[in-house]
């Protein structure tokens, strides 16, 4: 694996896919908010049905990232292309095909899980969500959650049926954003179970942002780590340790950690 | 703003609107409670003012009908404004914003859930000013209506000023939400005409649409004919209001997204 150059506008790692199989396509990202560059030239291609880390310390630039990639912040440089649709103009369409979900985020309140999964997969196109929802239920081992209230369920509980709403739709591409940031061992393990399940049901690519490189390590067959806004290595997780000269992801990720300023 | 409506995705905003009104206590107060608490507070202001012998005019009936429009550009902007203000409490607005829901969309959700609430809202004043005051709104007849549909729209241009100012500066702004709906009923006239205001502040009420749908309402309750000249200056008023408003809503929501002002909700 090369290393990828620690500048603004680097490269998108060549995958060995072409456009049309790719289904997110970002180049030379740049976001700025006042006196801070959060993004400096991020550029990203994922394929189909590959499954993506994109990694880094708080403030490196993640979340910035994933909010343009899914057209909720305006880049002010660079293009984002979903499933062949530009944005901001392709928005709609693109995400039509997307499911997300962040672990630090609530249901919306006062619905029953059952509720809240619907009117995500109502908003998706799904207009008989039914059968997909008690599917995704059975999948995370929460069916007996179906008619409780979404406002009073654990953290570990939300963050299973936020990745549900993320995947009724069977989107092409699953963006999660620290999905299992402060879960006990056992969620966790059924959240990594569940996505490979679903990932290879329905053929989604995932891309997912986490701090807990074990998880990353098992789900993801190439990470991208980010320092100071850039993307600075792209590869599988071997590969990328081997690039830093260290034994694992975890250490590779406390070297970039240690040069971030937070 | 701009593209095609899909109608599923409306219906699903309307749906989550309908559980949110069905389990929140607090929604009631506003659709039935204070509709109440307004015809009792104004129509015995108005009552006593009869009784003092010190309206000319009718007093009782000009505080209800006043309420009772009132409560046309209250309900629709509250309704409308609060639908989106869910959003924001809850932080949905990230999930919103990356789902394939337009801004039209959710408009047109939040508009019809609106529409349902100022139905429920309106009459709960009529039936309070009939049983409590014996004030037959519908003596004012069918003019009623675009009096009714000129307010309608000054509510809804209320809420899209209001969701602007949240987008903008986040929830400190919500306050905004009544604020702003009751400088405007001060401005408008609802319980008085214009000239009875400081002279410096009338030419600020003939601006807006609301006042002459006010002045309509008072003419028809005193049995004159329909008032064509002042729907006509609210309708006008109005066509220029909306699409004004809905302008500051699309360049505020650019700003957002141009910005990155969804990382204060993620």
């Amino acid at each position: 694996m090369s290393a990828i150059p620690i500048s603004a506008g680097a490269p998108v790692r060549q995958t060995g896919k072409t456009m049309t199989d790719t289904v997110l396509h970002a180049t030379g990202l740049v976001k700025e908010y006042k006196r801070t560059r959060a993004v400096a030239g991020v550029s990203l291609a994922v394929g189909t049905g590959e499954r993506v880390a994109l990694l880094g310390a708080n403030g490196a630039g993640k979340t910035t990232t994933l909010l343009m990639l899914l057209g909720a912040i305006t880049p002010d440089e660079g293009e984002v292309t979903v499933l062949g649709h530009r944005l901001p103009g392709g928005r709609s369409r693109a995400m039509e095909r997307v499911g997300f979900a962040a672990g630090y985020l609530p249901l919306p309140d006062r619905l029953r899980v059952r509720e809240v999964l619907a009117y995500f997969a109502n908003l998706h196109g799904v207009a008989d969500p039914g059968p997909a929802i008690e599917a995704g239920l059975e999948r995370f081992r929460i069916a007996h959650l179906a008619d409780a209230m979404a406002g009073e369920l654990s953290s570990g509980q939300r963050t299973l049926v936020g990745i549900i709403k993320a995947t009724l739709h069977r989107p092409r591409l699953l963006v999660l954003d620290e999905p299992t940031a402060s879960l006990d061992p056992d969620v966790a393990h059924r959240v990594r179970v569940g996505l490979e399940e679903t990932c290879a049901a329905d053929g989604s690519a995932l891309l997912v942002t986490s701090h807990n490189m074990t998880d990353v390590e098992r789900i993801c067959e190439r990470v991208v780590f980010l320092s100071h806004g850039l993307v600075v290595a792209d590869g599988p997780p071997a590969d990328v340790a081997r690039q830093f000269g260290r034994a694992n992801l975890e250490e590779v990720f406390l070297h970039l950690a240690s040069e971030e300023k937070i | 703003m701009a593209g095609t409506l899909d109608l599923l995705r409306v219906k699903a905003v309307i749906r989550r609107q309908f559980f949110v009104q069905l389990r929140a206590p607090q929604r009631w107060f506003d659709v039935l409670i204070w509709p109440m608490v307004d015809v009792v507070i104004w129509g015995s202001i108005g009552l006593f003012v009869d009784q003092q012998g010190g309206a000319g005019r009718a007093g009782a009936p000009y505080m209800l009908s006043g309420i009772l429009l009132m409560h046309v550009m209250y309900q629709a902007n509250v309704s409308m404004s609060c639908g989106f203000l869910d959003e924001t409490w809850s932080r949905n607005i990230v999930n919103l914003m990356v789902s394939p829901l337009r801004e039209t969309e959710l408009l047109a959700g939040l508009m019809l859930v609106s529409l349902t609430r100022l139905v429920a809202g309106l009459g709960a004043v009529a039936l309070a000013a009939w049983l409590l005051f014996s004030f037959n709104v519908t003596s004012a007849g069918w003019g009623l209506v675009p009096v009714i549909a000129v307010l309608m729209l000054v509510g809804w241009t209320i809420a899209l000023l209001v969701m602007a100012l949240v987008l903008r500066f986040g929830n400190g702004a919500e306050i905004l939400c009544w604020g702003l709906l009751f400088v405007i009923v001060a401005l408008s006239g609802a319980f008085y005409p214009v000239d009875a205001m400081p002279g410096l502040l009338q030419p600020l009420g003939r601006l807006l649409p609301s006042t002459h749908a006010f002045e309509a309402a008072r003419r028809l309750l005193d049995g004159e004919p329909m008032p064509w000249n002042l729907i006509a200056k609210g309708a006008a008023a109005v066509a220029v209001a909306v699409p004004a408003a809905t302008y500051v809503l699309w360049r505020t929501l650019h700003l957002f997204r141009a910005r990155g002002y969804i990382t204060r909700y993620s």
